[in-house]
């Protein structure tokens, strides 16, 4: 039988605590469609940044990306640049959309390469390397778009990938949920996942069963930025516009999400499922408290203690001992019935 | 130790939830970042025009740090939430054009401050007329400075499109006197007292007969402030510029900084929320109107870059030694 989860229980039952918490304060406005489908908008940008964080996290090594926000950025401006130069967004919307999308993919892509390839040709240390790309990506996305916003427009498409819904579920979510669904698959089925955790948990072993650890890195980072192009496609599509100081604030937010779901900052473990509850958990959180009218502040103090909690929950098993306390009390009573 | 966490926030929440159904109408402030003292004392504004009308629910939020995504996000549960009324100081008004235009499609009414190019918002709120400020900053430096002289400008950067307003109307304004001559104009000073110390000093070393200073961004007038009070020569040097009452204070009072000009954040949050408050009503907005605060007696009604229109105060302050007291911030 598979271990419990305790991390994966506690996610869940924050998020149907909160949940509950909001629907009871508000009155239902909470728990209300709009307001379901406003929060759900909100959870991809950031939590695709955190599924990136995630891969470099696992793949040990002291791995971590610290350029994801500022690639995304720079993947819209870039792409928004380009794009608004040849295709007209009203005349043919759809091909707008598209070549925008790839575009932001390929910039996405590109970035998380130059990582991949520092990091693992010229062994640079993941926080290091990441730290000088963060700042050149933000660099090149001043240049690009001489600092200002840059307007992608909104498009039929366009407005649809940001806040349409299909079946009552935002698009940009279900994008979100199926890109977490691939990379689940890919971490859990194929050789590379498999490898990849295990030169995370153990790079010495990984070495000597002859892992392909250059490549392993490369992949992961482009990975990763693969995803903060991604990201980028669902802000401008969100908020018509692109800049390239958004979200300065989402990087730390990026590594609190992963964190809190038990990622090993030292690698080899993570699951995709629990760093998209955390995404949703946080999201949860910041919405109720800014239903309530709490200062921001209390916000950031509410993270941290949340954060804290988890670290001692994982720190001390709580969960698994309680889980164990259960089942022993159990069985006695089943074999008295 | 969980338990009694939830149990009193869930206590607060339901205090909360209970005083906002009460309400006739919620007016929510959310300004660019909390906890700054330029947007403290606005909420001194807002809590003042919340004691006025006490059958709505008013409020000021805004976000822990200086990011435009963090207030993206609140703007967006505050929207879903069905806040009647949304006053906004954009910290950046391009990437809240998506929210507030999806924001107006349901029925939420916005209005905007210290975003003049923003398209979607149905009435953005100016303290004063750009020009007006610029020219009455220059009035005040050629009355100190007596009309002759040499004198020289200071802008945040040659990009920002205020500063250049205003040092431009500054000019215009110095053609009256036909003695005042200008010299070195648009330093850049880049927001930074220090950097503006080290080239204030180059350029009294450079022109030891200047006579004034007209300065833009808000810690100008402390750099140049400084290099005319080690130089000996306050009262003597006019400084006229855009600056905060509490930090000028000791070179108001020791006449290195002879008059700041600014406009109350107070009044600002008060005419933003009026105004908020007559579109809630359904009541239409005049050129010439009184929102019933002062510096916003007699307003200019404009159309804006989009659909909405731009309210323009008269809410300028210019404060010297004798009267900054009055706006202690």
């Amino acid at each position: 039988m598979r271990k419990l989860d305790g991390r994966l229980v506690i996610l869940s039952v924050l998020v149907l605590v909160l949940l509950g918490a909001g629907g009871l304060v508000s009155g239902g406005t909470y728990l209300s469609l709009f307001n379901l489908q406003s929060m759900a908008t909100q959870v991809p940008e950031i939590g695709l940044l955190a599924i990136g964080v995630m891969l470099a996290m696992c793949a040990g090594n002291g791995g971590i990306d610290l350029s994801g926000i500022a690639l995304a950025n720079l993947a819209g401006v870039a792409s928004g640049v380009v794009v608004t130069q040849f295709v007209s967004a009203t005349e043919a919307p759809w091909l707008f959309t598209l070549a925008f999308a790839a575009g932001a993919l390929v910039v996405g892509a590109l970035g998380g390469l130059l990582n991949g390839i520092i990091i693992a040709r010229l062994g640079i240390t993941p926080i290091l390397c990441t730290l000088g790309t963060q700042m050149l990506f933000t660099g090149l996305a001043v240049v690009v778009s001489d600092g200002r916003s840059v307007t992608i427009g909104s498009p039929d498409p366009m407005y649809e990938l940001g806040n349409g819904v299909i079946l009552g579920v935002p698009y940009s979510f279900l994008i979100f949920l199926a890109v977490a669904l691939v990379l689940g698959a890919v971490l859990r089925f194929t050789p590379f996942g498999m490898r990849l955790m295990l030169t995370g948990a153990n790079a010495k072993a990984a070495d000597f069963s002859g892992f392909p650890k250059k490549t392993i890195f490369t992949v992961t980072y482009t990975l990763s930025g693969l995803l903060a192009g991604l990201s980028g496609v669902i802000i401008a599509a969100r908020n018509v516009n692109v800049k390239w100081d958004y979200g300065t604030s989402y990087l730390l937010i990026a590594i609190l999400i992963a964190v809190m779901a038990g990622v090993r900052p030292e690698g080899g473990y993570g699951r995709i499922v629990c760093v998209v509850l955390s995404a949703v958990v946080l999201q949860l959180l910041s919405s109720l408290l800014n239903f309530i009218g709490l200062s921001n502040f209390v916000r950031d103090f509410a993270w941290g203690a949340l954060l804290l909690s988890f670290l001692a929950v994982g720190r001390f098993g709580l969960i698994e001992s309680l889980a164990a306390a259960v089942t022993s009390a159990r069985s006695p009573r089943a074999s008295k019935g | 130790m969980k338990k009694t966490l939830k149990l009193g926030v869930v206590a607060a929440l339901l205090a909360s939830g209970a005083t906002a159904a009460l309400a006739e109408g919620t007016i929510t402030t959310v300004v660019k970042i909390s906890g700054i003292p330029w947007f403290d004392r606005m909420e001194t504004g807002v809590e003042l025009f919340a004691e006025q009308n006490p059958d709505m629910s008013i409020s000021q939020v805004g976000p822990a740090s200086a990011d435009s995504a963090q207030q993206l996000q609140i703007v967006q549960d505050l929207v879903a939430k069905g806040t009647d009324a949304l006053a906004v100081v954009p910290m950046d008004p391009a990437i809240l054009e998506g929210i507030f235009k999806r924001a107006m499609d349901r029925g939420t009414i916005i209005v905007t401050h210290e975003a003049d190019n923003q398209m979607n918002t149905m009435v953005d709120v100016e303290a004063f007329d750009n020009a007006e400020y610029g020219a009455a900053l220059n009035a005040r430096l050629a009355e100190c400075m007596g009309g002759e002289g040499k004198w020289t400008t200071f802008v945040g950067s040659l990009g920002s499109r205020t500063h250049m307003q205003w040092v431009g109307a500054g000019e215009e304004n110095a053609k009256q006197h036909p003695g005042m001559e200008l010299v070195d104009p648009n330093n850049e000073s880049f927001d930074d007292a220090n950097g503006t110390y080290e080239k204030a000093k180059e350029i009294l070393r450079k022109h030891p007969d200047i006579k004034g200073f007209q300065t833009s961004a808000g810690n100008d007038v402390l750099g140049v402030g400084r290099a005319i009070e080690e130089a000996g020569l306050a009262g003597k040097v006019c400084l006229v510029g855009t600056g905060l009452p509490n930090p000028s204070a000791s070179y108001l009072d020791s006449g290195a900084i002879t008059a700041i000009g600014f406009w109350d954040p107070q009044k600002a949050g008060m005419a933003m929320n009026a105004v908020a408050k007559m579109l809630l009503e359904g009541k239409e907005l005049t050129d010439g109107m009184d929102l019933g605060v002062e510096g916003y007696n007699s307003v200019t009604l404009k159309d804006g870059p989009g659909e909405g229109k731009l309210l323009i105060g008269n809410g300028m302050v210019l404060a010297d030694k004798d009267t900054y007291k009055d706006y202690l911030f």
